[in-house]
């Protein structure tokens, strides 16, 4: 036994005080240089931190066992990815590879999200936020995630299969890339009430576009790829301006703001709406600048007058080159003889964040009445259908007085 | 010394003045105009944050308010783990809280830290050398959800602040347990997500942030309040703060109103005997050193209380420091098992001769004497008072020692 162990057993020594200390000094120890390249924080005080299981340093494996009573605790790696048949590569991400795969049980098709594990920092956070808000998020025009699964050097999320994302579905069906108006709206419609769910839920999206929303055989449109995700609270707290494709970033954003909100998703979905009717990119950027140029170009350069406070963010610059507004109907002819539409493009596609229209507010814009009438017949049709076929049915359980 | 340092200190000023006062008054003027526009940047994110207030508050409360239920802790179930005992919690959560700060992480990311360790206590046997390294992950979750990438603590230098215990693949082995254990449910709403909309509908200013955050901070500590749901905890722990501070408690909505009077006073008793780390956390002049204001406030409250009992006959004797303090950090923020049932007064009352197995003595009459129906806070005695402020750094050590590292 070392001096220093014997003196650390015998606390009425007197230096075994000076000596706990030493050992103890989570502090000290974090900043020594060979570390860690962090700046030292104020002084801290050494504490009793960072001992409390000294004396069991040469067990290294980490057994679990449940607790018991009634909580099910799911049995580590229960399932394998090869339940799954890898079939062909349907996208790549910034941190992940998606696979289409066939669940070798049941045959159904899923996506499998396959994200590569960085052995020094353990999981990554954006997959932590990803997993943890579509966990919170079930709503049909919200991608639903079946199952995560973990091997010793992957993550694979597994989803369900959707036919195509939109920019694939512009390509394939459309003419040169333009949808045709009715499926633009019932695609906006679904696109605003996903967006619109997320926000209730107090979650930003903070990366829409096209290749993001999904598209399956049945017309449904869902918000996939919530990797740059994350819970807002109020008051909405300050985050990174590193966010959203630059090509669907709000002015605010790229003016160096960080307490952005929900307002960001509109902007999104604003150039989304008007890349299914021109079939290409409404603010095609190269560079923040070039984007915040597009972007002036079309809706014009904003000053003091029109924005007020703007020259107080970071990126603002006052040479900005000076545009007048232009007209969205300019760029977007199709909407020329759809007044109503173009209302609710230009709510959406306002510079300063406080005039956007809210997604809540706008799925009671009028534009969408008709899309209302058509479901309401379509649910009753549905309804009738259904009753229809339970009259036929074995069990016959309508209650008394149900027509 | 003192001769050289002040001549030196002169001459140092003496130059830059007269040498760079032109770029000097140049960089003043830039940094005035900086902060001129960092606080209308500010502004202008307040009235942001108000429009998705307006808009997404109910709803954004309702959902709160489900997923707290959905992700609470079961104090019967840690209540029944075998090797890691409720008395060990406060060293572990000293820890946390020194690398929380350390790190410089987000309020809310201790609570939610705090969170997924109570969380992943309730479900797994956690053994006692592997209680930090839950401790560790559950922060480490914690700050990859919600916190600024640049500031995530690394493997390296949680390895390192737990003084090389654990390899590091077990970090990640045990962050992965977690997150499995817990079924990727991370987005618990914390005290402090709660505590920012009351304050935002209050136009509070920071010292009540700061004062009830470290309430919040001192009831973490506590088994009694681990079941108490976060959004209460707030409201309970923002009326307390006002209380203290002596802010009127009127406009408010009914939210912000429908706080708990139980939690209330049970925090009050609890205001006596703050860990030491979170204590001297919150005497720092950047979150307006309450700790040092909730000192100063229950000393004001001992000295009325001494005045009125110098008429009452039995007085309590006042006990000196030295006698009382080995075993006081034994007692103070430390519940145990065998108290759990013994309500809410035990913490703000210390009889003068505590055998030295006991911490409290749960059965004095003087308690009930001391706690009635009254509302906060409860008032201290002087034993308790000359108690709690001596400074128990040593005996913690020691007590310390003993105890683990044996």
């Amino acid at each position: 036994m070392t001096p220093s162990a014997i003196e650390i057993m015998s606390p009425a020594s007197p230096n075994a005080l000076a000596i706990a200390a030493q050992l103890t000094t989570a502090s000290t120890i974090l900043w020594d240089p060979t570390y860690t390249s962090r700046p030292p924080p104020g002084n801290l005080r050494p504490t009793h931190a960072g001992t409390l299981a000294i004396g069991s340093r040469t067990d290294s494996s980490i057994s679990v066992r449940s607790l018991g009573g009634d909580h099910q605790v799911p049995i580590m790696d229960k399932r394998h990815p090869s339940s799954f048949q890898q079939l062909e590569k349907l996208g790549e991400g910034t941190y992940a590879t998606v696979f289409k795969g066939r669940n070798r049980q049941t045959g159904e098709f899923v996506a499998l999200k396959e994200i590569h594990l960085d052995s020094e920092e353990g999981t990554p956070s954006t997959a932590i936020r990803e997993i943890s808000l579509m966990k919170e998020l079930k709503h049909e025009n919200i991608v639903s995630l079946h199952d995560v699964i973990h091997t010793e050097n992957k993550l694979m999320l597994v989803f369900e299969f959707m036919d195509k994302d939109l920019k694939k579905y512009m390509d394939s069906r459309g003419d040169r890339g333009q949808l045709d108006p009715p499926t633009i709206k019932s695609f906006m419609y679904q696109l605003l009430r996903g967006i619109a769910f997320c926000h209730e839920n107090r979650v930003l999206h903070r990366d829409l576009k096209p290749q993001n929303l999904l598209i399956n055989t049945k017309g449904q449109l869902k918000l996939a790829d919530f990797g740059l995700a994350r819970a807002f609270g109020i008051p909405v707290n300050t985050f990174s301006n590193e966010v959203v494709t630059l090509w669907y970033r709000a002015p605010d954003v790229l003016l160096g703001s960080r307490t952005y909100n929900t307002s960001i998703d509109i902007w999104s979905a604003g150039c989304i709406m008007a890349e299914m009717y021109t079939g290409r990119p409404l603010f095609p950027g190269t560079t923040n600048e070039d984007q915040l140029q597009k972007i002036f170009r079309l809706m014009g350069t904003p000053s003091e007058r029109s924005w007020p406070g703007i020259s107080n963010f970071p990126e603002y610059k006052p040479n900005f080159h000076v545009y007048a507004t232009q007209k969205l109907q300019n760029i977007i002819p199709h909407l020329e003889y759809d007044q109503v539409g173009l209302d609710l493009l230009s709510r959406m596609l306002q510079l300063r964040p406080e005039l956007r229209v809210s997604a809540q507010d706008s799925l009671s814009h009028p534009w969408f009445n008709d899309l209302h009438q058509r479901q309401q017949h379509q649910s009753q049709m549905a309804q009738q259908q259904a009753q229809q076929a339970q009259m036929g049915g074995s069990n016959f359980q309508i209650p008394q007085g149900a027509y | 010394m003192a001769y050289q340092h002040s001549r030196y200190g002169q001459c140092d000023s003496f130059f830059y003045e007269e040498e760079d006062s032109f770029h000097a008054i140049q960089a003043q003027k830039r940094e005035q105009a900086r902060q001129v526009a960092r606080q209308h940047q500010r502004i202008m994110g307040m009235q942001l944050s108000q429009t998705t207030a307006d808009e997404y508050q109910d709803d954004i409360l309702a959902h709160m308010e489900k997923m707290e239920a959905d992700t609470m802790p079961d104090v019967n179930s840690i209540d029944i783990q075998t090797e890691i005992q409720w008395f060990m919690r406060p060293y572990l959560l000293d820890f946390l809280i020194e690398a929380h700060m350390a790190f410089q992480l987000l309020p809310e990311t201790l609570f939610l830290a705090v969170n997924l360790l109570d969380r992943y206590c309730s479900r797994r046997v956690v053994y006692k050398r592997h209680y930090q390294l839950v401790g560790c992950a559950a922060l480490l979750i914690a700050a990859k959800y919600g916190d600024k990438k640049d500031r995530v603590p690394t493997i390296r230098e949680l390895k390192s602040m737990c003084c090389q215990l654990y390899d590091d693949e077990m970090f990640t082995q045990m962050e992965w347990h977690v997150l499995a254990t817990l079924d990727w449910m991370i987005g618990h709403p914390t005290i402090d997500s709660f505590l920012q909309i009351a304050l935002a509908e209050l136009e509070e200013e920071r010292e009540v942030e700061h004062l009830t955050q470290y309430i919040c901070e001192i009831a973490l500590f506590h088994r009694e309040f681990v079941s108490v749901l976060p959004s209460i905890l707030a409201k309970s722990a923002l009326t307390l703060a006002r209380c203290v501070l002596n802010r009127s408690t009127s406009h408010q909505s009914i939210w912000t109103g429908s706080y708990d009077q139980t939690v209330v006073v049970a925090l009050s008793t609890h205001l006596y005997n703050p860990s030491q780390v979170v204590a001297r956390k919150y005497a720092s002049g950047q979150l307006s050193s309450v700790s040092t204001v909730v000192e100063e406030f229950l000393r004001k409250q001992l000295q009325a209380q001494a005045m009125k009992q110098m008429h009452a006959p039995p007085t309590p004797t006042l006990t000196p420091v030295n006698d009382q303090t080995p075993d006081l950090y034994h007692s103070p923020h430390t519940p145990q098992k065998n108290h759990q049932n013994a309500g809410y007064g035990q913490g703000a009352w210390t009889p003068p001769d505590t055998p030295d197995d006991e911490r409290y003595a749960p059965n004095d009459p003087k308690i009930h004497q001391l706690h009635p129906q009254i509302a906060y806070p409860a008032t201290p005695t002087n034993e308790f008072e000359s108690m709690a402020y001596s400074d128990p750094f040593h005996q913690t050590q020691q007590h310390f020692t003993a105890q683990y590292v044996q």
